[in-house]
């Protein structure tokens, strides 16, 4: 009950903040300097655009709003950018694709991509969207699941690759042992009552689970809003070698991403069609209530530290460290300004 | 407030009553008719919803098992160690192409050891083998639940991004070996091909019909943009419809029933009769539009509607054509009253015998008609006699008036004396009477009278009076005696029998003594020159004409010089003020007491004067008689009162 609390909480300051900071963002599109003072390496004709290639973590959905907006109102050209939007590719190959330099920016989790420095420095941050995790586990109390301690020898339906880590985490400090099962992103095999607990994004899977049918009354859930446990997802990374080329192009790119999130904040339908849109070009599901909710979601994730909007914290990136270490990861001492170099700027 | 005559006619009034009536039986009509048709529409479509969701369930499950019992017939082949993978595959080729039902099979053996999915299926008639490579199959739907729960079953629609790239309904078993689950058997039925079945395939048709999946999401559809994307619960959520998670709660529980969806979305108002698949945890659905379901009612409402105008329609033309029929005698009877109050009585009334009612009316006019006449006739006659007696009254009032002696400044030229008189009848003739004449050359006699009645009787009475006296007092020394003779004559002579009461004195000129008798009559009342005044109350008899042989006494008194005699009738006395109060002799008094100095015109007028404004505002009206005489003479001595 006090995670929600704070989570209801945090949502009204958030809206509140949101709403100055709306109005002058949408002042800002028009007459703000900042869309001008970036002109790219040769000037603001196309041809002069710098052309950046970006890998979403997943298919077109809300998720992604902000990269959208961005790109359809312009602010990207303001900044000199030409972004590419590449199709997705499990974390693991996104980063390898970083490293064969077949990609400029992918968007992977904070834990994902210091798991993928643990022997040496393949991705710089240069941006962080998410500013606190999204990740629950729920069950069902129909089927028994009414505290954690009832996780206990349950099967439970984990990411195989992502932002599973938190849960293991906390699973471990709890000392719940359960039978993992590795999935991809259905949530059949929850619905179908193959697994008890299942590993779920706020802004997504749960919402699924309700537009299949589960009663929200029905779902027992586990926030990982806690102290060391909340960590923040998704981020934008770039190889060290782009970053070393290109360090005003990151912040540029981040920068015009962020007015991409704000515009989608504060223009919401407009937000929701352009993710439809994109979501009907790619021919996947494409569920408006869903999208709606998702953007939602996101709105209290990525304002989640109004003062802090796509910047790395010190404070999350060290909380990361120490989840991963108390996973028994071996992953070398990097510091916070070698991982996130923007912050010098 | 006045109307317009054309609202008043009896044809409108009928017509709009009528249009009331007729209004408000139609509405209550349409109310009920409307209300009893959709009830009994409503449990008809529901069965036909009920028999066309059967339908389509048998059909589904059908299908469903017939590929459940060909997966097991095959599972069993499979694990049989007997049968060769190549005689196993040779079965599998038969299944797929005696079964266009299944699209394709696939299944996998020992993926830890390496095993990959084959994936069999035909292209025209030809068959197919490949094998899937890449690993993500293990994290696919359609190998894990079979898999991890050990069991059979069917799966959520997924996208077949391996095979031929469409969405597929797949029957999922796990294959075991030693107790072992070693792989899967997958049979795929093509989504298009049940979603196909549902929308052609049925023996009738009535309105929509949907499939939804365990999960609520919609995998058949008219509207393709919705399937696979929407779910009842997303749909409900997106148009803000409890209705519909009302019915996706139903639905995915497996319930059979019906509802009516409200709200904004693609089913709103519809009713939805759904049905489960027994097969697997998906549902049935059809809908109709309310609209399309009370479409029938709305046409019947329609007609009702037409018909109902119709009838009006006619019942108005029909009332307004007989009101119009019925009510001309009325309207020619109407001018027929006008001309007969304008004086013509012999206008013509209608003839009409086409309403029972209005005949009796003109009956009754008739009837009227002819009463006015002859009252007009009865009262032309009256009028002329009363107006011949009237004349005769006039004639005789002249006579009466000059029967009264003409006032003049000394009553026959007697300087002693001065008198004047006032006769005031009620009517045109009156019944009272003064006069006075000298009995001899000393002997002044006046007298002063009233007949009980009004008319023409007591003017003759006061006639027969008025002759009689001057006529016997040179033979009569005494007012008694007289008045003794007038009583004999008028007891012997009045028919009537009207009597009479009266003051009769007769005056020595040369001494001042007066005798006088009152018989009945109101006080004599004598004023003395200092303004004082005496009434005489005494009476000497009851009235004259009723007692031939009435004793009549008399009293004698001395005049002084100066003295005026006032004499009246009880029409003085008697007259009443608007709140009918009499004026008495009291207030008489009260009037005489204010009069000036002695003159019998002027004492006279006073009085008559005073009489008129205390009886102002009175309807009550009766004979006003005075005469007052003034009598001086020079060797009287003063002061001296009786004899």
């Amino acid at each position: 009950m006090s995670l929600r609390s704070k989570s209801i909480t945090g949502i009204v300051l958030v809206t509140m903040l949101l709403l100055v900071f709306g109005t002058t963002t949408c002042k800002r599109k028009a007459s703000d300097p900042k869309f001008q003072k970036f002109q790219g390496p040769s000037g603001t004709s196309p041809d002069s655009l710098f052309h950046i290639r970006v890998r979403p973590k997943w298919h077109p959905q809300a998720q992604f709003a902000g990269f959208y907006m961005a790109k359809k109102m312009g602010f990207y050209e303001n900044y000199g950018l030409d972004v590419e939007m590449l199709d997705i590719l499990p974390d693991s190959e996104a980063v390898l694709s970083i490293i064969n330099r077949e990609t400029d920016i992918i968007n992977i989790d904070l834990l994902t991509a210091l798991s993928m420095n643990r022997d040496s420095t393949v991705v710089l941050n240069i941006g962080q969207i998410s500013q606190k995790s999204a990740v629950r586990l729920v069950g069902r109390k129909s089927r028994g699941i009414n505290s954690v301690a009832d996780f206990n020898g349950k099967k439970l339906g984990l990411w195989r690759y992502g932002s599973n880590l938190i849960s293991q985490a906390f699973l471990a400090e709890q000392g719940i042992k359960m039978e993992i099962v590795p999935i991809d992103w259905s949530i059949n095999l929850f619905t179908q009552n193959v697994v008890d607990v299942i590993n779920v994004m706020q802004f997504n899977e749960y919402h699924q689970l309700l537009q299949a049918g589960i009663p929200e009354d029905d779902l027992f859930v586990v926030t990982m809003d806690s102290p060391g446990y909340n960590i923040p997802d998704e981020g934008l990374y770039v190889s060290p070698e782009f970053y070393a080329a290109h360090p005003a192009i990151c912040k540029a790119f981040t920068e015009a991403t962020m007015d991409g999130w704000t515009f989608a904040f504060t223009h919401q339908q407009e937000a929701i069609d352009e993710v439809i849109a994109q979501m009907q070009k790619a021919k996947i599901r494409a569920n408006p209530a869903h999208q709606a909710w998702m953007l939602a979601q996101m709105q209290d994730i990525v304002l989640a530290k109004p003062d802090r909007l796509g910047i790395l914290t010190r404070n999350d990136f060290d909380n990361a460290l120490k989840i991963m270490r108390k996973m028994g990861s071996d992953i070398r001492g990097i510091a916070y300004e070698e991982f996130y170099p923007l912050v010098a700027q | 407030m006045s109307h317009n005559s054309e609202d008043r006619t009896l044809a409108y009034q009928l017509i709009s009553f009528v249009f009331i009536a007729m209004l408000l039986v139609f509405f209550a009509s349409v109310l009920v008719t409307r209300s009893i048709y959709k009830k009994i529409i409503l449990d008809t479509q529901l069965d036909n919803m009920r028999h066309l969701a059967h339908e389509r369930v048998y059909l589904l499950d059908g299908i469903m098992a017939n590929v459940e019992a060909l997966g097991r017939v095959s599972l069993d082949l499979m694990s049989n160690p007997q049968i060769s993978s190549s005689t196993f595959e040779e079965h599998l080729k038969n299944v797929l192409l005696d079964n266009p039902t299944v699209h394709s099979i696939c299944y996998v053996q020992d993926p830890e050891d390496g095993g990959r999915p084959q994936m069999l299926n035909t292209i025209r008639n030809s068959f197919i083998k490949r094998e899937i490579s890449g690993k993500d199959f293990l994290y696919y739907d359609w190998y894990q639940i079979p898999t991890i729960s050990g069991k059979a079953g069917w799966i959520e629609p997924w996208f077949d991004g391996e095979g031929k790239g469409v969405l597929m309904v797949s029957y999922a078993m796990p294959m075991y070996q030693s107790g072992e689950i070693t792989g899967v058997l997958r049979f795929d039925i093509e989504l298009a091909y049940l979603q196909e079945l549902l929308i052609h395939n049925a023996s009738f048709r009535v309105g929509n019909s949907f499939l939804v999946s365990s999960t609520g999401t919609l995998i058949s559809y008219q509207d393709p943009n919705l399937v696979m994307h929407q779910t009842l619960f997303s749909l409900a959520q997106e148009y803000d419809d409890p209705d519909l998670a009302r019915l996706g709660y139903a639905m995915v529980n497996g319930e059979m029933g019906h509802i009516f969806v409200n709200g904004g979305s693609p089913m709103a108002r519809s009713w939805i009769y759904y049905h489960p698949l027994k097969s697997n945890r998906w549902s049935v659905a059809i809908a109709i539009p309310e609209r399309d379901l009370m479409a029938s009612v709305n046409i019947i409402l329609w007609i009702q509607t037409l018909a109902s105008i119709i009838i009006f329609l006619v019942v108005a033309i029909i009332l307004y054509a007989r009101a119009v029929n019925v009510s001309k005698p009325l309207r020619t009877l109407a001018i027929a009253a006008d001309k007969i109050g304008s004086g013509d009585f012999d206008a013509r009334l209608p003839v009409s015998d086409k309403s029972f009612e209005i005949s009796r009316l003109t009956d009754s006019f008739a009837t009227m008609q002819q009463s006015l006449k002859d009252y007009i006739a009865n009262l032309k006659t009256t009028t002329e006699e009363k107006e011949k007696i009237h004349g005769d009254v006039v004639y005789a009032s002249e006579i009466q008036t000059n029967l009264i002696p003409s006032n003049c400044p000394h009553p026959l030229d007697i300087q002693e004396l001065r008198a004047y008189g006032i006769l005031e009848p009620a009517g045109d003739i009156g019944g009272d009477l003064y006069d006075y004449f000298m009995m001899d050359e000393d002997h002044f006699c006046f007298v002063i009278a009233d007949v009980l009645g009004k008319g023409i009787v007591a003017a003759m009475a006061m006639t027969m009076v008025s002759t009689l006296l001057p006529s016997i007092a040179p033979y009569h020394k005494s007012s008694s005696e007289l008045l003794k003779k007038l009583n004999i004559f008028l007891c012997r002579n009045n028919v009537e029998a009207n009597f009479i009461t009266i003051i009769l004195g007769v005056l020595n000129l040369k001494t001042g003594e007066l005798q006088y008798s009152n018989c009945g009559h109101v006080p004599m009342i004598i004023r003395k020159i200092d303004r004082s005044f005496i009434r005489y109350h005494e009476t000497h008899a009851t009235a004259l004409g009723v007692f031939e042989n009435l004793e009549i006494g008399s009293d004698t008194i001395r005049l002084n010089q100066g003295d005026e005699i006032i004499l009246f009738t009880d029409g003085i006395t008697e007259a009443m003020n608007d709140q009918e109060e009499l004026l008495g002799t009291a207030g008489l008094e009260e009037i005489i007491s204010r009069l000036s100095n002695p003159n019998p015109e002027e004492t006279a007028k006073s009085i008559l004067n005073a009489v008129h404004d205390y009886a102002r505002g009175s309807s009550h009206k009766d004979d006003i008689t005075i005469l007052v005489i003034d009598y001086k003479h020079p060797g009287l001595i003063q002061d001296t009162n009786r004899a």
